[in-house]
């Protein structure tokens, strides 16, 4: 099922065509490599944007990453671990 | 058929779609986590807290779950399905992004709500199968681009398009001219009409019309005898005419009303905090209302007992306000009549009669109380710095002492029609297919294409009447003038401050 964690990670990034993709990202000491994107979207808290996205690891599992640029910082919002 | 005949208007007029998303809030869910594919999946609030079923996936169907079910009772039902929390903005993006794929085929779209949306395609006087060939196109793009499924009618208007798109899910396509929209729904139950909810059904029985056909036939004096001016609609509507228009996003309407409504966490018949959740939602509503520059007349109060037997009184101000103390004093004296002290499951403030703040204004320079809007632009700023969270008006906190969490939902966030709504004509009956109460409608935030956006819901059909009683669940129209400053939401941690 979904935990919710809002665990501030580690973030490795890339600009592609002017939009940011993580590529991979560090949690609970392992590093977890995207797999793919498979959700995009926003959120406005205040005058902060929040970035989100849903992401595929290596695995069966999937993630959401939130981008919160007031840190700036990483948060893994939620895991599907399975 | 004629295209006048088929248009119920003497000039041609092109084909109508209304693209439907199927199960659209639990696909999405699907779509960003790929390993639910297949799976039962139930989109409500927070799965931990009690509230109702927003979203089912087909998988969680046969089970007998649907949209507006309490969650107690979908989990009784549906043990195994994987329940998510759901998150309106997700599903707002994936709306836009589908929005962007119509207009690849047109530019007349109207955002009707978030998962649904009218267009006018092909040429002037063209035929149905170029516009079902169409309408096949944009249903097979859906599916390569976003791995979702649509299910599209095609009629030749509105009404047709709307009724022809529940024909067939998931993943239908059915057109149907006049003709065959009478050949198919004249046999049906008149609630299948749309616009006519269970009491209008109801009343439709006691007169003998107990069928599309038969309410398509009935005598016109008689119908506006019983339902006013909407009888002779309802006449309209069961023969297949329409002559709704098409409002492309782009050309914008302002909203008809907004509100907020909330379950509560547990039935709640303490006085203190069932008034400071009337002042939290009174609060909200006018915080909207001042976002998008606009006043009300009207304030609705909406109660939903235990025993899920729900309530709405209205009541006109003397003159239009944006101010939430003027807001929560009405919804207060009308929660004061209505209330006879029993558990109290749901509360909602809803207003109506909007008028732009600008306008309402005028002739009152000097009845304005200047502290209190100062006080209240104040307040503007801070939120739109920090969020809506940061500051509450004092007295909700008691509600969020006495309840635990404050309501989640801000500016934008408005219930209404979303998956699934509909509505009773003549009564005004929302029978919207679920939203978890409280839940912010993500058509509040939904198409926000510049120049102008969001949107919530799009027009209500011609059958009903604006202002009555919970006409609205409320939101920003998506094709209202807009900006493009991206909705807001009360989040878990502010939520648990």
């Amino acid at each position: 099922m979904f935990e919710t964690l809002n665990d501030p990670v580690d973030v490795l990034t890339a600009f592609v065509d002017g939009r940011v993709r993580p590529l991979r990202f560090r949690w609970q000491g392992r590093v977890v490599r995207v797999k793919r994107v498979t959700g995009e979207w926003t959120r406005r808290e205040g005058n902060a944007l929040m970035k989100y996205f849903a992401v595929e690891g290596g695995g069966a599992e999937t993630y959401e990453l939130c981008y919160d640029p007031r840190g700036p910082r990483w948060v893994l919002s939620r895991a599907w671990t399975g | 058929m004629s295209d006048a005949a088929r248009s119920g208007r003497d000039t041609p007029r092109r084909w109508i779609l209304l693209a439907d998303m199927d199960a659209f809030f639990a696909s999405v869910e699907q779509s960003c986590h790929p390993h639910l594919r297949g799976q039962a999946v139930i989109v409500c609030g927070d799965p931990s807290r009690r509230g109702v079923v927003t979203a089912a996936s087909y998988e969680a169907r046969p089970t007998g779950v649907h949209a507006g079910m309490p969650l107690a009772e979908a989990k009784r039902l549906c043990p195994h399905a994987h329940y998510v929390e759901g998150d309106p903005e997700k599903y707002v993006a994936m709306s836009l992004r589908l929005l962007e794929h119509y207009l690849t085929f047109t530019p007349d779209v109207e955002p009707f709500s978030v998962d649904e949306a009218f267009l006018a395609v092909g040429r002037v006087g063209g035929t149905i199968d170029e516009a079902r060939a169409i309408a096949a196109g944009i249903q097979r793009g859906v599916l390569d681009k976003f791995e979702l499924t649509a299910s599209i009618g095609v009629g030749p208007n509105k009404l047709i398009a709307k009724m022809a798109s529940g024909v067939s899910k998931p993943f239908g396509l059915t057109a149907f001219d006049q003709a065959a929209f009478q050949a198919h729904f004249w046999p049906l139950d008149v609630q299948q009409l749309w616009g006519v909810g269970q009491q209008t059904s109801a009343r439709l029985k006691g007169l003998g019309l107990a069928t599309v056909g038969a309410l398509a036939n009935a005598d016109r004096r008689r119908l506006e005898a019983m339902f006013g001016v909407i009888g002779p609609h309802l006449i309209d509507s069961a023969q297949g005419i329409d002559h709704t228009p098409l409002i492309p996003y782009h050309e914008g309407v302002d909203p008809k009303s907004m509100g907020h409504e909330v379950t509560l966490p547990e039935d709640c018949r303490d006085t203190l905090a069932l008034e400071g959740t009337l002042l939290r939602l009174s609060d909200q509503v006018a915080r909207r209302l001042r976002s998008e520059g606009f006043r009300a007349r009207t304030v609705t109060l909406k109660l939903r007992d235990h025993r899920f037997e729900t309530r709405l009184r209205q009541r006109s101000l003397g003159r239009a306000t944006d101010d939430h103390a003027q807001v929560y004093e009405v919804a207060r004296a009308l929660w004061r009549e209505l209330w006879k002290g029993e558990p109290l499951r749901l509360l909602g403030v809803s207003v109506s009669g909007l008028v732009p703040a600008d306008d309402s204004q005028q002739g009152e320079l000097f009845a304005v109380d200047d502290r209190a809007t100062r006080l209240r632009e104040a307040m503007d700023k801070v939120r739109d710095k920090l969020g809506e969270a940061v500051i509450v008006p004092a007295g909700s906190l008691s509600y969020r002492r006495a309840l635990g969490h404050v309501p989640f939902g801000a500016v934008s966030p408005r219930t209404g029609r979303g998956e699934g709504a509909k509505r009773d004509a003549a009564t005004g009956d929302d029978r919207r297919g679920g939203k978890p109460e409280g839940w912010p409608d993500p058509t509040a935030r939904a198409p926000r294409f510049a120049p102008r956006a969001e949107s919530d819901r799009g027009p209500k059909h011609p059958t009903q009447r604006d202002g009555e009683p919970g006409s609205d669940g409320a939101g920003p129209d998506p094709r209202r003038r807009g900006d493009a400053t991206p909705p807001r939401r009360v989040t878990r941690r502010d939520r648990d401050l």
